[in-house]
């Protein structure tokens, strides 16, 4: 969706959780913030943040969905990720995600973060584009 | 964006070398894993792992590397990788893995540090 008094990007994007089928998520980054005028540096930075976050929640489980928003405002992208289990059971790894995936995260975007959003584990991160006036 | 995922084996002087290429993600990391744990349970010590040609690598990756050189290690062998990619270095960077494994920029240096 486009805010056209604002110029706001919104995608929703809602994917099973199947090993080869997070890379959507990735390239819909990808899409997202190259439209939005990323440089190619920040684009591949996002694409391994949003890998790391949607990973950061499911672990190694392939059951339920990933439900992803994409928005776009200024010089920023936030991308917001939701995890619905199949069973309805909370199984996401939360603040227990991997290290690997923390560190990554902690490296390449501004900020990030896990909460429970209507009851559902989700992760979110922000990455401003490295190019803006500060 | 190249997302097709190939290993290849080959031995050099007796090293053996797995190339990988294309992008390493949850998807893909399991052949890797699985390659990495055969040459380990025919009892290679060392393996060289060739990254020049991969273009993408997540944390499923990093976590299948490590436990091939925890395999290595222990077998008193070695997981020399090479890199050449800054993008795929900084992964190693950001994670504090470049001061884990030996890292080198060709497939010939690293096979000749484990001769």
């Amino acid at each position: 969706m486009v805010d056209r008094r604002t110029g706001a990007v919104s995608v929703d994007l809602s994917i099973p959780v199947q090993a080869d089928l997070v890379v959507l998520a990735r390239l819909a980054a990808a899409t997202v913030a190259s439209r939005a005028g990323f440089g190619v540096e920040d684009i591949e930075d996002l694409r391994l943040a949003v890998e790391e976050l949607c990973l950061s929640l499911v672990g190694a489980r392939e059951d339920g969905r990933l439900h992803l928003t994409y928005e776009c405002e200024g010089d920023a992208i936030t991308v917001r990720c939701g995890y619905e289990t199949a069973d309805g059971e909370d199984g996401s790894r939360g603040a227990d995600a991997d290290d690997l995936s923390l560190r990554i995260l902690d490296a390449l975007v501004d900020e990030h973060g896990h909460e429970l959003r209507d009851r559902r584990p989700s992760a979110w991160l922000r990455k401003h584009r490295s190019d803006a006036a500060v | 964006m190249d997302q097709t995922f190939t290993i290849e084996d080959e031995e050099i002087d007796g090293v053996p070398v797995v190339s990988a290429s294309g992008e390493i993600d949850v998807a893909t990391a399991p052949p890797l894993r699985d390659r990495l744990q055969a040459l380990a349970a025919s009892g290679k010590a060392t393996v060289v792992v060739n990254l020049l040609g991969v273009t993408f690598l997540d944390s499923t990756a990093l976590g299948v590397l490590v436990g091939a050189l925890k395999r290595c290690r222990e077998a008193g062998g070695d997981l020399p990788l090479v890199i050449e990619e800054p993008r795929i270095l900084k992964v190693f960077e950001i994670t504090g893995l470049t001061g884990v494994f030996p890292i080198f920029e060709s497939v010939r240096e690293a096979v000749g540090s484990v001769k």
